[in-house]
């Protein structure tokens, strides 16, 4: 049996085919109110669905400029609450005020009267040094 | 100098002002497209879902979805190929749900307990109001010769259904067809023709 055919023959497919095709569309002018209704909601969701996307394709088009602004902050937050690196300058003048401060026999007298002090205080000096260089 | 600063920022906003305008006036343009081909096809779309699932809620989900579908993934491509897309679309949900109330049935005949939703309709007194649009004989007639065509479609295999559905009843092309079903042409014409042949037989005497 030949299974294949010539649709333009097929189109026509004789009365029995008219007819269904007849009733079909009979069936089709003939939806009742709750069916269209139906319908009529579900080609506006779709229709509404191109309004979302493009919303959310309008949204998603700012994303790239956010993260941008985001790692701006963060480097600039970063930036600003790094340890400082004390200049040699700065470094050496500490040094001095420090030679000034043991060879002043006043100052020395002071220290006699509460050494305890003052050995914590360079305890606590040398400390905060180790832990700006580590 | 001033003048000459200010140009090309007016410019370049007037330009940017102009391609906003032109994406709306495409968006409004491609949904007003849309919104014709949905309306074009939704009656047909959920009878042959109807007559594929025999469940009028069924059908319309499924219309629904296939609806949804295409103006998500294909509503930016060009318009003469959305029917045989939105039918693809529309064949592959009819088959999930077939599918899935297989599996239902399944489950269902287990249960001791079997909630019914299927004759809902039946008694939906609502939905048992004839149309109006024919008198009671024709209306007869027709209901019989409806009965009959819907019984020949429903025992036709699914494949064999599909073709002439979409080629007799919404109008597609052979290689429209063949790309609503996902088959090659030379498939389609075979359906089409067993689906033809069985029409012939078995609607012989309702044809007038």
């Amino acid at each position: 049996m030949n299974t294949t055919h010539d649709p333009d023959s097929d189109a026509a497919g004789g009365p029995a085919v008219e007819r269904a095709r007849e009733l079909l569309a009979q069936s089709v002018e003939h939806l009742d109110g709750r069916v269209r209704s139906r319908l009529t909601q579900a080609r506006h969701a779709a229709l509404e669905e191109i309004e979302q996307r493009r919303g959310a394709r309008a949204w998603t088009s700012w994303v790239p400029a956010g993260a941008a602004a985001a790692i701006a902050v963060m480097a600039v937050t970063m930036w600003s609450q790094a340890p400082r690196e004390v200049a040699p300058q700065a470094r050496n003048a500490v040094v001095l005020e420090d030679i000034e401060l043991l060879a002043d026999g006043e100052m020395f007298d002071l220290s006699e009267e509460d050494f305890d002090f003052y050995e914590w205080a360079a305890n606590e000096a040398e400390t905060d040094g180790d832990e700006r260089e580590g | 100098m001033g003048a000459s600063a200010t140009l090309p920022r007016a410019y370049n906003m007037a330009v940017a002002d102009r391609d906003g305008h032109d994406l709306q006036d495409a968006i409004r343009e491609r949904k007003r497209a849309l919104d014709q081909f949905f309306l074009s096809v939704e009656r047909k779309a959920f009878r042959i879902a109807q007559l594929s699932l025999r469940h009028e809620d069924d059908a319309l989900d499924a219309v629904q979805d296939a609806m949804l579908q295409l103006a998500r993934a294909y509503g930016a491509r060009p318009a003469e190929e959305w029917k045989p897309l939105f039918y693809r679309i529309l064949e592959n949900r009819v088959r999930d749900m077939q599918r899935r109330r297989a599996v239902r049935a399944k489950i269902m005949a287990w249960l001791p307990f079997r909630g019914g939703d299927e004759g809902e309709a039946e008694d939906d007194p609502i939905a048992q109001v004839p149309s109006p649009a024919a008198g009671p004989v024709t209306q007869l007639e027709q209901a019989e010769a409806m009965g009959a065509l819907e019984g020949v479609l429903g025992r036709l295999p699914a494949r064999q259904r599909q073709a002439f559905l979409l080629r007799s009843f919404e109008g597609l092309d052979v290689a429209q067809t063949a790309k609503a079903m996902g088959c090659s042409e030379g498939s389609v014409k075979t359906h089409y023709f067993r689906a033809v042949h069985a029409l012939r037989s078995e609607m012989a005497e309702y044809a007038t």
